[in-house]
C-alpha cells in the first residue's frame, strides 16, 4: 500500500512518500525514508518491488553523481529523467525487469522552473505539475485536479499535500500512518514536517 | 460457495427456483403468467417471482462461470461495469449525482444511460454494477413501497425501504446479481442515504460514492463536505464530484444528472455534459462559479517558474 | 486487460491535394486512471514526415529516440533527408528486429515525397506490430479506437480534399471516434503537411 504524491508549485516541487516498510501483514519499519536525494536540486521517490527499489534508487543516485564529477555540471532535470527512463525501457526488455515506480521532482536552475516527472516501472515518463503512485492516487488526483495552482506559496502547496494525506488516510483501507516530505527549490533540498 | 447449505438445508432460495423451475417445465411453454396483467410484476399473490434457473446441481456456479468479470472478460452475459454515481446528505436534503456512460470493455456503449431509478416520489435509487438488475429490483422496491403505503396507510421510511431490497438481493447471494446502489429519501427521521450492494451489505451514512470512478469523486467530495451546506452548494459539490470522476476515470463521464431529495420529495436538478462543465461550467444555474472546472482552463497563463527579479541597473558614479 | 490497451491512443492520417495530414488524441492512462492530457504521441521526422506512434507509452519514447538516431545516422552518411518511402522500410526494419520481443506500437507515417517533377505526393503508411507495411491510398488508423477511425473516416474521406477541408475530416473523424473509446481523448492534436509549411492544431475535444 505505498503511496507516494509530489507537486509543483512557485518554484518548489513537493515530494512526499509514505513511510512504512510493510511485509505481508506486518509494519516492518514505520520510519523509512523513500525519497532519495540525487544530487543537490533533484528528488526521487520510489516505490515497488521490495529490493528492487532501494538497489535502482542507489544505482540512478551514483550515476547521476558519477556525471557531475565527469563533466562538473549537474544534469538538469529533464535530463536525469530521460536517463532514468531509459534505464527503466532497457531492464524491462531484460532478464530481471526493475519493477520500480518513481517520481522524480526537480528545480530547473537555468530556466529557474520547477520540473516533475511521474515515471512508471515499464519506462513510461510524462511531466506533469502534480503527480501521485500507489492507490493514493485514486483519490488524490481528483482533489488535485481541484485544489492544486501552479503558482501557490510554499505554505499553501504544503496546505494541498495535507487535503491529499488527510483524504487517502480518511478513505484507503490499509492507509500509511505517517509521510517523509521533502522539498526542492533554488536553494536546494530540505525536508520539512507537516 | 455454499454448496453444503445449497444441498443440505432445507430451504434456500435457489432449492425454491429449482423446484419452481420443475413446475415451469411440466405446464406447456408459456405458463398462465405469460399473459395479461400477470406478466411482470403483474401478480403478487404468488410470491417473488419466480425465475427459471439452469437445471444443474450447482446454478450459482454455472452463472458465475457464464458472466464477464475481471476473472474472464470474454464470457456471454456483459455487465456493464463502469460507473460513478454518489449520494450524500445535509441539512437541505439528499444530493444525488451520477454520470451516463455505459461501457463494454473499452467501447463506450452509451452516454445516455439513466443511473438514478426514480422508485416512487420521494424515494430514488442508484444504479451501479449490472444495469438490468438494478433497474428491475428497484421497480420491484417501488411496488413493495406502495403496498406499505396502502397496508399501513403511511409512506414507507428509507430505512424498512433499504432493508427490503437488501433481504432481497441476500437470498440471491451466490447467483450473480450485480448491484451497488444507494436509496436515498426524506422521511420522519429527516433526510437518509443507505447503500445496499449486491453480497447483502447495507450501510447507513452520511457520504456515500460507488462505482469505478468513485475514488475520484471521494477525492473531491470529502473535501468539500460539511453538513451545513447550503442547497446551492450541495448542488454544486455534487456536479463538482461527478465531474472529477468523469474527468480522470475513464469509464465515466458523458453527462451527469444531479437530483435532489427534499422534505416533499425528489426534483430533478438538471443533466449537465461533462466536457461542457470542463470547458464553461455549468451555465446559469443556483451555486455556479461562472466558469469551466478544467484544471488546464483554471490554471491557464499561471506558471510555477520564479526567475529571480531582475536587478535594478547600477548607475554609473559621476566623477 | 492487453497490453495495446494499457496506456490507450489512437492516431489516424489521411491523403488530401498535395497534402497529407495526421492526428492523434493526447491521453496518457494506466489502464482506467487517466495520467497527462499532453502525452504526445505525433513526432516530426525531417520538415515533410512526421511519425505517429500509438501503443504502450514506454515504447513509444523508446521508438522515438530510436528512430530520432537512425534517421540521423542517415542523414549524415547519405548527405541527403530520407524519403517518406525509405523512412516507412526503416520503421519496418527496426520492429521486426524486435520480432521476438516486440515494441507494442503500430507506427503511422505521413509525409510528402518528391517527384521528379519538382512537385510533392501525398504519402501515408502504417505497419503492424511487427512490421508489416501497408501502403494506404486514402488513409490508415491505428491504437485502441482504431476499429471506431475506420468506419468513421470511410464515411467521411473523399480524395482530393484541400488542406482546410482535410484538417475538418481528419478532426471530425478523430473527435467522434475517440468518443466512442473510453481509453483514448482528453483532447487531439491535428498536423497537416503541405509543401511549404506545417501547420499545428490543437483541437478542443471531450475531456472524460
Amino acid at each position: 500500500m505505498e503511496t507516494s504524491f509530489a507537486l509543483t508549485g512557485k518554484g518548489y516541487v513537493i515530494v512526499a512518500a509514505d513511510t512504512t516498510a510493510a511485509r505481508s501483514i506486518v509494519k516492518m519499519k514505520v520510519d523509512e525514508d523513500k525519497i532519495k536525494e540525487l544530487s543537490s536540486h533533484l528528488l526521487m521517490a520510489y516505490s515497488g518491488e521490495p529490493g528492487d527499489t532501494v538497489q535502482f534508487a542507489e544505482y540512478v543516485e551514483r550515476n547521476i553523481r558519477l556525471y557531475q564529477i565527469r563533466n562538473l555540471y549537474p544534469l538538469r532535470p529533464s535530463a536525469a529523467a530521460s536517463w532514468v527512463r531509459r534505464s527503466l525501457a532497457e531492464s524491462l526488455r531484460s532478464r530481471n525487469s526493475y519493477t520500480v515506480s518513481l517520481l522524480l521532482g526537480g528545480y530547473d536552475l537555468a530556466t529557474h522552473t520547477p520540473n516533475l516527472y511521474w515515471i512508471d516501472y515499464l519506462g513510461t515518463s510524462v511531466e506533469v505539475p502534480f503527480a501521485a503512485h500507489g492507490y493514493g492516487s485514486y483519490f488524490a488526483l481528483s482533489l488535485l485536479d481541484r485544489y492544486h495552482d501552479p503558482e501557490a506559496s510554499l505554505e499553501e502547496g504544503l496546505a494541498t499535500l495535507k487535503r491529499c494525506i488527510d483524504e487517502v488516510s480518511k478513505r484507503l483501507v490499509v492507509s500509511p500512518g505517517k509521510y517523509k516530505v521533502k522539498i526542492v527549490d533554488k536553494d536546494g533540498v530540505r525536508e520539512v514536517e507537516l | 460457495m455454499n454448496t453444503f447449505v445449497q444441498r443440505f438445508a432445507g430451504s434456500s432460495a435457489s432449492k425454491e427456483l429449482l423446484a419452481g423451475n420443475a413446475s415451469i417445465t411440466e405446464d406447456e411453454d408459456f405458463s398462465d403468467a405469460a399473459w395479461g396483467s400477470e406478466a411482470g410484476f403483474g401478480s403478487l399473490a404468488r410470491g417473488v417471482p419466480s425465475f427459471m434457473v439452469p437445471s444443474v446441481p450447482d446454478p450459482a456456479s454455472f452463472l458465475r462461470l457464464h458472466t464477464d468479470d475481471h476473472a474472464d472478460p470474454s464470457c456471454r452475459i456483459k455487465i456493464q461495469h463502469g460507473t460513478t454515481t454518489l449520494a450524500f446528505r445535509f441539512q437541505g436534503g439528499v444530493i444525488v449525482a451520477v454520470d451516463s456512460r455505459a461501457t463494454a470493455g473499452s467501447y463506450v456503449a452509451s452516454g445516455t444511460v439513466k443511473k438514478v431509478i426514480e422508485i416512487n416520489p420521494y424515494l430514488l435509487g442508484t444504479m451501479a454494477g449490472g444495469a438490468a438488475d438494478c433497474q428491475y429490483w428497484e421497480t420491484y422496491l417501488g411496488m413493495h413501497c406502495r403496498l406499505h403505503e396502502l397496508r399501513n396507510r403511511e409512506r414507507i421510511s428509507v430505512s424498512a425501504a433499504s432493508k427490503y431490497l437488501s433481504n432481497l438481493v441476500y437470498s440471491y447471494k451466490g447467483m450473480g446479481l450485480s448491484m451497488g446502489t444507494m436509496i436515498c429519501g426524506w422521511d420522519k427521521t429527516g433526510p437518509a442515504v443507505f447503500y445496499v450492494d449486491s453480497d447483502g451489505t447495507r450501510l447507513k451514512g452520511d457520504l456515500f460514492s460507488v462505482g469505478s470512478g468513485s475514488t475520484f469523486a471521494y477525492g473531491v467530495l470529502d473535501q468539500g463536505y460539511r453538513w451545513d451546506l447550503s442547497d446551492e452548494e450541495a448542488q454544486e459539490l455534487g456536479r463538482r464530484s461527478i465531474y472529477a470522476a468523469g474527468h480522470r476515470d475513464a469509464f465515466s463521464g458523458n453527462t451527469c444528472n444531479l437530483y435532489h431529495v427534499k422534505e416533499n420529495g425528489w426534483e430533478f436538478i438538471g443533466n449537465y455534459d461533462i466536457t461542457t462543465l470542463h470547458y464553461d461550467g455549468p451555465g446559469n444555474v443556483a451555486g455556479s462559479p461562472g466558469h469551466g472546472y478544467g484544471y488546464d482552463l483554471r490554471v491557464e497563463g499561471h506558471s510555477s517558474a520564479n526567475p529571480p527579479p531582475a536587478a535594478a541597473p547600477v548607475v554609473a558614479a559621476q566623477a | 486487460m492487453s497490453i495495446m490497451e494499457y496506456n490507450g491512443g489512437s492516431v489516424i492520417a489521411m491523403v488530401g491535394k498535395d497534402c497529407v495530414a495526421i492526428a492523434s488524441d493526447l491521453r496518457l492512462g494506466n489502464q482506467a486512471l487517466s495520467i497527462s492530457s499532453n502525452f504526445q504521441k505525433i513526432f516530426p521526422v525531417t520538415d515533410r514526415i512526421y511519425l505517429g506512434l500509438p501503443g504502450l507509452a514506454t515504447d513509444v519514447t523508446t521508438l522515438r529516440e530510436r528512430f530520432r538516431y537512425r534517421v540521423n545516422m542517415y542523414t549524415i552518411k547519405e548527405e541527403r533527408e530520407i524519403e517518406p518511402e525509405t523512412f516507412a522500410h526503416l520503421v519496418s526494419s527496426t520492429l521486426y528486429e524486435h520480432r521476438f520481443g516486440q515494441y507494442f506500437i503500430e507506427p503511422v507515417i505521413a509525409g510528402l515525397s518528391k517527384t521528379p517533377s519538382g512537385g510533392v505526393k501525398p504519402f501515408i503508411a502504417a505497419t503492424d506490430i511487427i512490421g508489416c507495411l501497408n501502403f494506404a491510398k486514402d488513409f490508415v488508423v491505428a491504437g485502441t479506437a482504431s476499429s471506431k477511425l475506420f468506419g468513421v473516416a470511410e464515411g467521411l474521406w473523399e480524395p482530393d480534399l484541400e488542406p482546410e477541408d482535410l484538417f475538418e475530416t481528419i478532426s471530425q473523424s478523430l473527435l467522434n471516434a475517440v468518443d466512442r473509446d473510453a481509453f483514448s481523448g482528453w483532447g487531439a492534436i491535428v498536423h497537416v503537411i503541405t509543401k511549404d509549411k506545417v501547420t499545428t492544431r490543437t483541437l478542443k475535444g471531450r475531456m472524460d
